[in-house]
């Protein structure tokens, strides 16, 4: 029986070690994947020549108001600019809500896009599938988040999966289960990798990372040979997605395991404590925080929800009465945990010098009713809305688009969801005419013709 | 002679021409219809309206263009035809009123422009706040608001009777003037016209005898195609004045499958793929389907049919389909993938060695429907089948106390175990009053306390719709109205729920007043359930009573449509409707013709649901094997294969104990409980949460996952569930270890208990191999038999996360 151990390579007594038998058993999954590169470089997708743009995308579940946050109308009268005031930040002309002190020092590292708007029904879900994958579900066509799209088009680095979701998916927002977070037509196996797990949890580690004590090594690695032996590939399987996606789910949890490096950008515990402390110590600080690591791993995309639910819990939707949140809570709990984790994020990958190569772009599924409503709070407002966008190739310090006097309508650079996906991508170095193959081998465009990235975003 | 013969099947092939529709009538001067010349060819439909040529017996009646398009000229009648290669066609046009003063209405025309042009739609002034002050009811639901906004508002601007064409409405939309929403007409189009006569006609105000659209008709109503093809379609609109109209030019379409078809804005469908679309119609509030088939390219002959034998009526219809499709059958499934799967479908588990080696070895003709019964009468169908209503009613201990939730349970599984009636069973829940304790059906009502949240959780769970769109407009895709919404919503306004005595108890009774208002009209309607009758507001009756016989009535289409469809899915691997919870009136099932027959039989048969599990096991269909043929590689919605699903987290689980000889230790729960008998989604276990266990908050299959994920994975190669199994001192493998058992024995029996088969000779001598190469030699028999044991435990874990262990197949 041979102990595992993280920090050092165990050697059994014939000098072979541990890792190298999980690695022999790996390559073929390597293979495939560089088989597959080779095939999608001939496409022409992939551009070789840019340095590659990583993407941590921030989703502000409930649909944060742009009058109480990053688009202030001070002059508007009382009953629209609402009760927070604007302050500086660190770039001259631009303020935002006083909710946000930490983030108004960072200024230069985001853009606000304050002219961002859709056209769908004003419920969740619209607005999660829109800003996830640039459409609308429709006609029975489940579109890929961007994530997914950019992990099936330039596969994965290194050992770790391409498309990280932290730390879980969106639940219920009304309605039915939402779309837009998974790989929809692409197929599953480009499903992102889902944590599930409350990486603010004192006792925060990846379940079943690696074996138990009574499991050996040599044990584990004959189970995976074995189980290869056994699982014959029998035709019945081969016309069903789900069957494959076992097998790359048992390759990939391998290459997992026997990664020191993925396994590590796991371990929180990692970090020194005051740095935890930073991000602060919730489970949306904690996902920043473990989604930096995430980067620094080989991770390309790394997906935050910063809640699960509307209902019954203190969110964006602050409709204002139950089971929804109080218009107070931007200064007393959701403000400041947004401003803690942001800001701490943005600063810690541009002191990494990771802030160049990792857009950082935060946004609601829509904006906020300009009339704060009887119960004190405001309503769905897909008519306008403010969406954060920076790192990467993106220029910060700027405003982009502009809204009228109340904040209800674009009033100059109106965006759409389809813009925000085509910027996302350009972003990511990918080739905008670049067309997935849809279900029965159609050809989907990456973005809907005539929907062009926000020029102004990039520099040079 | 013989030459005539050949020529024969050609001039039949010919003269399959057809106008569609046959016969038309235009009752003024603005009225046009658009005809349609429609061939057979080969079994295929081909649309040759823009290759024919076109010709009126009489043009001062009616005059035909190009396109097909039927014009008036003047009262009378007239003969259109159609010639193309030689086959001819005709339709029977009447024109009347051609002299009579015609106007514009604004419910029968301007409405309908709005809303074809966008004015109207959720992205512009349809929205709820509407657009730049300018609010109109979505898609046009309410005309009476829409004219006193057109006519009153802003100062009278919008429309302008003394100068027609300075209206703003038609500035605005022709970009006259500068326009958020873009050119939406221009001042030469048919719209334009339409809106600007009817403002210089005194612009009339919609009257409460204006005549309605009563129905929708299109042709064709299905057509078969090839990937490729193009097919105009013509809807006409039938009114409460008996006039039937071509509306085409305003109506919305949309398909359901865009892999197979598409359509354009002026109904024109395009057809992308194979299988089957529906492409949606919207007119007027209205909505109908016209079905788009696109066979599979497959060459099928009687030959590959013949191994079929139909028992029963589900079979035959299924054959129908597939031949329309192209589609040939697998073959039967062996009676090992048989007893394995039935096993599974009807009751969660797999059947233990001997069942497999007995079954294999009878030779009773009937032995598959003998084994079907025998499943039906376990206990364990009653625990997997009150699992599935427990997952639809949402029972756990979220909201529930342990002793609500468990009355709440043990009602679902008694009902389950005495096979009640479906009816009676939902009866039981609508109908009761009392207490939760004595009664445990209340409990539902516990879960629901708010009017709307049980108004729409009762259209989920019971018939299948999602409402919630209607709560604030007209259903966008459906036919409900934000009035037949709150008129439904109604009938749960009333529904008391007080504290009773003991921990846990809810008295639900029947109040004698509350009301939910419509929130614009600001009152409360007549209680209605959805197509059913109202009852007076101020009746005294429990208007769940009136809920309860309306929902259970078998004239009620989605009642029984919506249990058929879960019943149909969970056995077949989908859902006739796809997703198994959206069977609404525009997502058509892949085989209406059968879903139908389904549904009538389940009815006719007492909305018995045991009855209703048996005919579909018990039918050829449901026994094909899931091997792909030549033909149906690509097909996973017609059944021509069974379809292979991945199990449940609970039936996993379950599995994973009973080969293993290790049950589940579920904290709170006796020992030995499985997990299909687990009454609450909270009961903590990693297993089931990582495979993919509903939370049971919101009624929506969807919240059920059955992918595979690496989460799983990782949990079946490093967690403890499946490994502490394996290792467990009192397990099998160490048991028959004890027992002294041979490797190939053992094998055997893993495989009849694991797989339900014999391993096949290759197979047991590659395993066997193996395990012997897995033995350590030169070392003390302790040890011998520890590495022994040790590559056994291997060799199940290699069984118990393989493919044919983890599916159904």
């Amino acid at each position: 029986m041979f102990r595992l151990d993280a920090d050092r390579a165990v050697e059994f007594c014939d000098g072979l070690r541990r890792r190298d038998f999980l690695h022999a058993g790996t390559l073929p999954l390597l293979g495939l994947g560089l088989q597959q590169m080779f095939g999608l470089k001939a496409l022409g997708a992939v551009d070789q020549k840019k340095k590659e743009t990583n993407c941590i995308l921030l989703m502000l579940v409930g649909g944060p108001s742009q009058l109480d946050t990053w688009d202030m109308k001070p002059n508007a009268p009382i009953e629209i600019r609402g009760p927070y005031k604007p302050i500086k930040t660190n770039v001259s002309g631009i303020e935002i809500s006083e909710n946000f002190p930490r983030m108004a020092k960072h200024a230069d590292k985001y853009a606000l896009v304050r002219s961002v708007y859709h056209t769908a029904a004003a419920v969740h879900d619209t607005g999660h599938q829109m800003m996830q994958t640039g459409r609308l579900f429709q006609g029975g066509v489940e579109h890929p988040h961007f994530g997914c799209v950019l992990g099936k088009l330039k596969g994965p680095k290194g050992d770790v999966p391409p498309h990280v979701l932290l730390p879980r998916p969106i639940g219920n927002t009304g309605g039915n289960m939402p779309h837009g977070q998974n790989a929809g037509f692409l197929g599953k196996m480009y499903d992102p990798f889902v944590l599930n797990a409350d990486p603010a949890d004192p006792n925060f580690r990846v379940p079943d990372m690696l074996p138990p004590d009574y499991l050996s090594a040599l044990r584990v690695d004959r189970r995976k040979n074995w189980r290869e032996l056994v699982d014959k590939e029998v035709s019945k399987f081969e016309t069903s997605q789900d069957a494959r996606l076992l097998d790359s789910t048992f390759h990939q949890a391998y290459t997992l395991m026997s990664s020191q490096k993925a396994r590590e950008a796991f371990e929180l515990h990692r970090e020194p404590e005051k740095i935890r402390e930073k991000y602060g110590m919730n489970r949306f600080g904690q996902s920043c925080l473990l989604a930096r690591r995430m980067i620094e791993a080989g991770v390309r995309f790394v997906t935050i929800n910063m809640f699960e639910t509307v209902f019954d819990e203190i969110t964006w939707d602050i409709h204002g009465s139950k089971p929804f949140s109080p218009i107070s809570c931007y200064k007393d709990l959701v403000g400041p945990m947004f401003d803690m984790a942001y800001s701490s994020l943005l600063e810690d990958l541009h002191d990494r010098g990771l802030l160049s190569e990792t857009m950082v772009v935060g946004f609601g599924e829509f904006g906020r009713t300009p009339k704060v409503n009887p119960a004190g709070g405001r309503d769905h407002w897909p008519q306008c809305w403010t969406v954060l966008m920076g790192g990467g190739p993106l220029k910060g310090g700027q405003v982009v688009g502009s809204s009228d006097d109340i904040g209800g309508f674009p009033k100059d650079n109106p965006v759409t969801p389809a813009m925000i996906a085509a910027t996302v991508y350009k972003g990511l170095g990918i080739d905008l005419e670049t067309e997935l193959p849809g279900a029965q081998g159609r050809p989907i465009p990456l973005v809907d013709r005539g929907n062009e990235p926000m020029h102004q975003l990039f520099v040079g | 002679m013989r030459f005539l013969i050949f020529l024969l099947p050609a001039l039949l092939a010919a003269q399959q021409l057809s106008i569609l529709p046959a016969s038309v009538e235009l009752t003024h001067r603005e009225a046009r219809h658009q005809l349609i010349a429609e061939a057979v060819r080969g079994g295929y439909q081909q649309d040759l309206t823009r290759q024919a040529e076109w010709s009126s017996s009489n043009e001062a009646v009616a005059k035909v263009d190009a396109k097909g398009i039927v014009t008036p000229a003047g009262d009378g009648e007239a003969v259109i035809t159609a010639v193309s290669s030689g086959a001819k066609a005709t339709a029977r046009v009447k024109v009347s009123g051609y002299a009579a003063p015609f106007t514009w209405s604004f419910s029968g025309h301007v409405i309908p422009v709005l809303t074809k042009m966008g004015c109207n739609q959720g992205a512009c002034h349809g929205a709820l706040a509407g657009k730049n002050g300018f609010k109109l009811t979505l898609r046009g639901y309410d005309p009476e608001v829409d004219y006193d906004t057109l006519t009153r508002q802003a100062a009278g601007r919008r429309v302008s009777l003394a100068d027609p064409a300075a209206s703003l409405l038609l500035k605005k939309a022709t970009f006259a003037l500068p326009h958020g929403g873009g050119k939406r007409f221009s001042t030469s189009m048919l719209e334009y016209r339409v809106i600007q006569e009817w403002i210089a006609n005194g612009a009339k105000a919609p009257q409460a005898n204006d005549p309605v659209v009563t129905g929708l008709e299109v042709y064709p109503k299905s057509a078969i195609l090839k990937p490729g093809d193009e097919q105009q379609l013509v809807v006409r609109a039938r009114y409460s004045d008996g006039r039937v109209q071509d509306v085409t030019r305003w109506t919305k379409f949309s398909s359901s499958s865009e892999g197979v078809a598409l359509v354009d804005d002026s109904g024109r469908v395009k057809v992308t793929g194979a299988g089957e679309a529906a492409i949606t119609l919207w007119y007027s509030s209205r909505v109908l389907y016209a079905r788009v088939t696109s066979p599979f390219e497959n060459q099928v002959s009687a030959a590959d049919y013949q191994h079929f034998q139909p028992r029963n009526y589900i079979d035959e219809l299924a054959l129908t389909k597939w031949k329309s499709l192209k589609l040939a059958p697998s073959k039967s499934a062996s009676d090992a993938a048989f007893l394995r799967r039935a096993y599974l479908d009807a009751a969660g588990i797999l059947p233990t060695a001997e069942e497999v080696e007995i079954f294999l070895n009878d030779t009773a003709p009937d032995k598959r429907a003998g084994a079907i019964e025998r499943l039906l009468r376990r206990d364990e169908y009653a625990d997997y089948w009150a699992y599935k209503w427990s997952d639809l009613l949402l029972v756990s201990s979220r909201k529930l106390r342990p002793n609500a939730m468990w009355a709440f349970y043990h009602w679902i599984r008694d009902s389950v175990k005495e096979n009640k009636p479906w009816d009676k069973f939902s009866r039981e829940i609508f109908t009761g009053s009392g207490s939760s304790r004595e009664n445990g059906a209340l409990n539902y009502f516990v879960l629901h306390k708010d009017t709307v949240a049980l108004a729409e959780n009762v259209t989920q769970a019971f018939l299948g719709q999602r409402l919630t769109c209607a709560r604030c407009h007209n259903h966008p895709l459906e036919k409900w109205t934000q009035t037949q919404y709150y008129q439904f919503a109604n009938l749960f306004s009333r529904v008391g729920q007080k504290n009773g005595d003991r921990a846990g108890e809810t008295v639900i009774y029947a109040k004698a007043a509350g009301d939910i208002n419509h929130p614009r009209l600001l009152r409360p309607l007549a209680p209605t359930p959805l197509d059913g009758k109202s009852m007076p507001l101020d009746a005294a009756a429990d208007r769940r009573m009136h809920f309860a016989e309306w929902l259970t009535s078998p004239d009620n289409e989605y009642f029984a449509r919506n249990i058929v469809n879960r019943v149909w899915g969970s056995i077949m691997g989908r859902g006739l409707v796809d997703p198994i919870d959206d069977v609404r009136a525009t997502n058509p099932a892949s085989n209406e013709e059968l879903f139908d027959a389904v549904v009538k039989d389940f009815v006719r048969g007492g909305f018995d649901i045991k009855r209703l599990i048996r005919t579909i096991m018990n039918s050829a269909t449901y026994q094909l094997s899931s091997e792909a043929n030549a033909t149906n590689q690509a097909d996973n919605i017609f059944y021509s294969k069974y379809i292979v699903k991945r199990l449940p987290a609970e039936v996993i689980l379950d599995a994973m104990s009973h080969v293993t000889g290790v049950p589940t230790a579920f904290s709170g729960y006796p020992a030995g409980t499985r997990a299909m008998q687990l009454p609450d989604v909270r009961v903590q276990s990693r297993f089931l949460s990582v495979f993919g266990r509903p939370e049971r908050i919101i009624c929506d299959a969807g919240e059920r996952s059955q992918d595979p994920s690496i989460s799983q994975a990782l949990h079946v190669i490093n967690g403890d569930t499946l490994n502490k199994k394996l290792s467990a001192a009192d397990g099998y493998v160490a048991l028959f270890q004890r027992l002294g058992l041979s490797d190939s024995r053992v094998l055997e029996h893993l495989m009849l208990s694991a797989y339900g088969r014999y391993p096949a000779e290759e197979e047991r001598k590659q395993m066997l191999d193996a395990l012997n190469k897995a033995r350590v030699s030169g070392t003390t028999s302790e040890a011998a038999k520890e590495a022994r044991r040790q590559a056994m435990e291997d060799m199940v874990w290699a069984m118990l996360t393989s493919k044919e262990f983890l599916f159904n197949h």
